[in-house]
């Protein structure tokens, strides 16, 4: 997310929505909206700065060379913009002011972090643009299984027993949050020793590893060669590969077969940290002199291993080499390795041809492979890969089973997939008249004349549902074992649908009762809390979101009555929209398209870039959202523009300023 | 229950039952000594984690000192009251928010073995502190095939936020073995068993040679992310660190097999656990085992195991509790939930109560396994509908080789550091250091 956000968990709740009546404007950066009691820096601020800060970094030999108490207004503030975002950052993550100083309280943080709002609502996208700098990312999991069955072509999946990866702003494809802890160096060294003995088993697959026949040294100097360049996903220098030719040696030195001292050197390849990381080298001095039209720099060609780290100069962004842009768009869309149409434009130095990357995207999506997108992307930004273990509760919901669970998933992905292929608007997600069931999850959903196991589209024009919002999956995770919960269900929509995340519940506030045991209905008890103005403030965006789908149970089936009560899934929001149910809701979510394009675009660009949004990359968002908006908002074309943006093409250079 | 798990673990509990009848140590580990009375033997230390608090009303002795009753969770301790001690008053002051806001599952599992405040991110720049089994597996790891041994019943989370802006690291990890290095557990037991019995070394000229090419591929592969770390920027150089550090491991369980190239076998003949099971009970004693195999056999000196991770909130239908349990926690005062809440904490202390007989079923020199063990029980939220941190719910169970004396229940003043009691365990199990996170000193009172 972006920082606001980060800033938005500082608030306190109370204080940020009393402070803006406007639903959704506070939330996102991109929708410039000014609070009523818009801070400033020579009223808010600068005392704050006085009292925290100036010990240190005042006027007179200030630590690290930050002066902090020079600026005196707005507008020099705004002059002075990179240095006071380092500011905001450092404040934001605790680390200033240090350990043992004074620290700002909970009121005056939340000062600062408005005024840091309107600092970033206030910059203009005008001018050089930071691409941001991603942390080298390991494999994850599927990434791993995926790209050994694409270079080796072993069919079990390696990695199914390694531990699970972390996830980070929501997606487990985060380099900053990928670690490796020895238990999975152990199974790392474990699993290429698997891969290779199975791979030789098989003469198909022991043909693709050493195509070149023979036991002479060439031919397996030129199989090691051929493998790691691909393992790696860039040519493997004549150094690595003489390297890995030691293993050869080592074979005829113990007295063995040669092929034992190869196959040593593809278990090697397959453990080494270029196989196992996404390593992204910065360019070589000279390229960032050059740095600002990506055709014309000489970067194009692998790595040089033996040169020396080259920092940036500062503010260079440069455009990263076609190896590390090819792997870019293969993990991307594929969750795997570049496929060999990929490394030859890369060889020929075409990939940044105008016109290649974008038919590059329409060939990839079309591939099989693109499944990936489903599976890894949308499965997280829907949270539905919470599914499998959500248990509900098997009295209440008698009808959820293993099987319907399945259904439920694969109905969300063939939606997406659609969405993706057959050139449909983002906009479908959130409203449309069709959907993917077979027959159980058709009864499920109370619709008649679909038979047998296998899916198909159908129509569900006439009925309650439409888009993802009303997927019995997503309505799902969204609930407790044993009832639904509107305020997950609100919580899911801001912050996956909208991108306005609440803040969280402010500390020893207790939990709602939600659980019918009171009196009333379970709305009337949280209308009763709403007038509670510590929970309203929140409460009020989320609430009515997650009653629209009231008539939806906890495991999606339509209802018309809970607790042999009426239900009434009316509502207002808080921008006084009013609906009368979830089809009326949906179309009140549509006209918020800028917001949702908005989001997606935030999801997608993080799953693709493997980092979370900075503040920087709002002008890069709200470019890529202004073009699909002229395109109808086809998913296809938010993909392409993401893949020709500047963080997805670039990367800011070692040892230059953010 | 499965059937079939159930059969599964019977065959494992047979196993085990063996093991019982021929005392390992005399009968099947000729090079190991421990048994001989002159030597000493090895001090064992685990850290047991459990989330979302505890009813702490149903789990705090009333009486302090030895003449104390078990209240209803701790009932199904009673067969091991005289090897524990309740410790109250205990605090994990860095799960507090201190400015951080909301977050206190997140913090609570972060903090309780690190005793540092985790820094508030969604994932970049993650950092907490080197957590108390990690310190003792870099004093002590060396020893033994294993630095450390990490288990429990939850992989990460997959999908969405943890926990108010925390990283979800925070809320799965209990071990961290650097700042800003969450160490993975492993849920299998099925895999933690292969791991532990897997062969290193061998006497044989075949297993020398097998050796010799993982050494060379250790080189091969280190020399590889030395080169790349230099080329490389501060964030992604920690990432090389952890690589390097994995293959330093392996390297060194290599080294020592060389040395000693007896493969230890598996006690009583005890058979591999088939895979995951869906059964917390089941997964729970299945991974218990493996923490007393690996203890048993000195494979390694270190352990934890998390129950549940931080805020999970799985139902626990096994005892009929269909909600889920950071829900319940949440309890509000309700008595139907409060039951609820206590009927899980209890499960859990029955499966502790569980591990208790296994490692003082081992027979060891002239006492028992869990002599020479030290296991502290707890959780890093108090009471889950409070989210306090202070009066932590622990437990210390073992006697660390006649250095504790258990079969009590000892009050500590407020706000006592629950890291100066993990310094103490440190100090029995030959890994002292001068302080740990927010310690202020060594717990008193342990020796009685």
């Amino acid at each position: 997310m972006t920082a606001p956000t980060e800033a938005r968990s500082l608030h306190d709740s109370r204080a940020v929505f009393a402070l803006s009546a406007l639903l959704f404007s506070f939330a996102t950066t991109s929708r410039p909206a000014e609070p009523a009691n818009k801070p400033t820096f020579t009223r808010d601020v600068a005392p704050l700065v006085a009292k925290y800060c100036a010990r240190c970094h005042g006027a007179v030999k200030p630590k690290g060379g930050i002066a902090l108490v020079k600026d005196a207004d707005d507008v020099a503030v705004l002059k002075n913009r990179a240095l006071w975002e380092k500011v905001a950052d450092n404040l934001r993550s605790g680390d200033m002011p240090p350990e043992g100083a004074k620290r700002p309280t909970a009121a005056e943080m939340e000062v600062w972090s408005r005024w840091i709002d309107v600092l970033a609502l206030s910059s203009n996208c005008t001018g050089p643009k930071d691409p941001g700098r991603v942390t080298i990312r390991r494999l994850n999991r599927v990434e791993y299984n995926n790209t050994i069955r694409d270079l080796v072509g072993v069919k079990f999946q390696p990695a199914k027993d390694f531990p699970a990866d972390d996830v980070g702003y929501g997606f487990d494809n985060i380099g900053d949050v990928l670690s490796l802890p020895p238990l999975l160096m152990e199974k790392y060294l474990a699993a290429a020793e698997k891969i290779v003995d199975e791979a030789f088993k098989i003469p198909e697959l022991r043909r693709r590893l050493m195509p070149r026949d023979g036991r002479e040294r060439g031919a397996h100097y030129q199989n090691l060669k051929q493998f790691a360049t691909r393992a790696w996903r860039r040519p493997a220098t004549d150094e690595e590969t003489r390297r890995l030719m030691r293993f050869v040696q080592l074979a005829r030195e113990q007295g063995d077969n040669p092929t034992v001292g190869v196959k040593t050197a593809f278990q090697a390849v397959l453990a080494s940290p270029h196989f196992l990381f996404r390593v992204e080298l910065d360019g070589q001095p000279g390229v960032l002199a050059t740095g600002g039209s990506p055709r014309k720099t000489p970067v194009a060609d692998a790595p040089r291993l033996p040169l020396p780290p080259v920092a940036g100069a500062p503010g260079s962004a440069e455009p990263i080499d076609q190896y590390q842009l090819a792997s870019r768009l293969s993990y991307f869309l594929w969750s795997s390795m570049p496929d060999d149409e990929l490394f030859k434009l890369v060889r020929e130095k075409k990939l940044r041809e105008p016109g290649v990357i974008a038919a590059q995207v329409k060939r990839m999506l079309r591939d099989q492979k693109a499944r990936a997108l489903a599976d890894n992307f949308a499965s997280q930004w829907l949270n539905i890969r919470s599914l499998p273990t959500f248990s509900p509760d098997p009295k209440r919901f008698p009808a959820f089973n293993a099987e319907l669970r399945q259904d439920m998933i694969r109905e969300t992905e063939m939606f997406f997939l659609h969405v993706l292929r057959e050139g449909c608007s983002i906009l479908d997600f959130l409203d449309a008249d069709y959907t993917f069931v077979n027959e159980r999850l058709a009864r499920h959903y109370g619709l008649s004349g679909v038979k047998g196991v296998s899916f198909r589209k159908v129509s569900v024009a006439g009925t309650p549902r439409g888009g993802v919002l009303t997927h019995a999956s997503i309505l799902a995770v969204t609930s407790n074992p044993t009832r639904t919960s509107p305020v997950k269900r609100g919580k899911w929509i801001l912050e996956n649908i909208l991108g306005t995340p609440p803040p969280p519940p402010p500390p020893d506030v207790d939990e709602l009762k939600e659980d019918g045991e009171a009196k009333g209905t379970l709305r009337q008890q949280m209308e009763m809390h709403r007038k509670n103005p510590t929970c309203a403030s929140c409460h009020q965006r989320m609430d009515p979101l997650g009653f629209g789908f009231e008539n939806f149970d906890a495991i999606g089936a339509w209802r018309t009555k809970d607790g042999g009560q009426q239900i009434d899934a009316g509502g207002v929001l808080p921008d006084g929209s009013a609906f009368k149910g979830p089809a009326e809701l949906r179309k009140i979510l549509l006209q918020k398209k800028d917001l949702f394009a908005n989001c997606l675009t935030e999801k997608l660009l993080t799953y693709a870039l493997g980092r979370g949004m900075e503040r920087s990359d709002r002008c890069h968002v709200e470019a890529i959202v202004r073009k699909i908006a002229k395109e109808d908002y086809k998913l296809t074309g938010l993909i392409v523009e993401i893949v020709e943006s500047d963080p997805f093409q670039k990367r800011r250079a070692r040892g230059a300023p953010k | 229950m499965t059937k079939r798990t159930e059969i599964d673990r019977r065959t494992v509990l047979r196993g085990l039952g063996m093991s019982v009848a021929l005392p390992l140590l005399e009968a099947m580990q000729p090079g190991l000594l421990f048994a001989a009375p002159t030597v000493k033997a090895p001090q064992r230390i685990a850290f047991l984690y459990v989330p979302n608090g505890i009813l702490m009303q149903d789990w705090t002795p009333a009486e302090e000192g030895a003449n104390f009753t078990l209240p209803a969770t701790l009932k199904p301790l009673a067969s091991y009251r005289d090897d524990l001690l309740v410790l109250t008053g205990l605090t994990c002051d860095k799960a507090r928010p201190n400015g951080d806001g909301p977050g206190d599952h997140a913090r609570a599992m972060s903090a309780f073995l690190t005793g540092c405040q985790p820094r508030k991110t969604a994932g970049a720049n993650i950092k907490v502190g080197m957590s108390a089994d990690q310190v003792a597996a870099e004093k002590i790891g060396k020893a033994t095939k294993f630095a450390s041994l990490e288990i429990g019943c939850e992989g990460g989370r997959q999908a969405g936020n943890c926990d108010s802006g925390y990283s979800c690291a925070y809320s799965s990890t209990i071990s961290w073995r650097a700042e800003s290095s969450p160490v993975a557990k492993e849920i299998n037991p099925r895999l933690v068993f292969e791991r532990l019995f897997s062969a290193d070394g061998g006497k044989s000229a075949s297993e020398y040679k097998k050796a010799a090419y993982k050494k060379s591929l250790l080189d091969f592969v280190a020399e590889d992310a030395k080169s790349l770390k230099g080329r490389l920027g501060a964030s992604d150089q920690r990432k090389l660190d952890e690589y390097l550090s994995g293959v330093r491991e392996i390297e060194q369980r290599l080294l020592r097999a060389e040395k000693d190239p007896d493969v230890k076998g598996v006690p009583g003949g005890y058979r591999a656990p088939t895979g995951l099971p869906k059964d917390r009970k089941e997964h729970l004693r299945l991974l218990a085992d493996m923490l007393v195999l690996a203890f048993q056999v000195d494979l390694t000196r270190v352990a934890t195991f998390v129950f549940a991770n931080e805020g999970s909130n799985r139902p626990y239908r096994e005892i009929g509790v269909s909600d889920g349990h950071h829900d319940l926690s949440h309890h509000r005062g309700k008595t139907e939930k409060q039951e609820k809440i206590q009927k899980i904490n209890r499960f859990h202390v029955e499966q502790l109560a569980y591990l208790l007989g296994r490692l003082k079923s081992v027979k060891e020199g002239t006492g028992t396994l869990l002599d020479n063990c030290l296991l502290a029980y707890g959780s890093g939220n108090s009471d889950g509908n409070r989210h306090n941190h202070d009066n932590l719910p622990i437990l210390l169970m073992g006697m660390g080789g006649g250095t504790v004396k258990p079969g009590r229940h000892v009050k500590y003043p407020r706000e006592t550091p629950v890291t100066n009691l993990w310094l103490s365990m440190l100090d029995r199990a030959g890994a002292t250091v001068a302080s740990l996170g927010d310690s202020t000193g060594r717990l008193k009172g342990l020796e009685g």
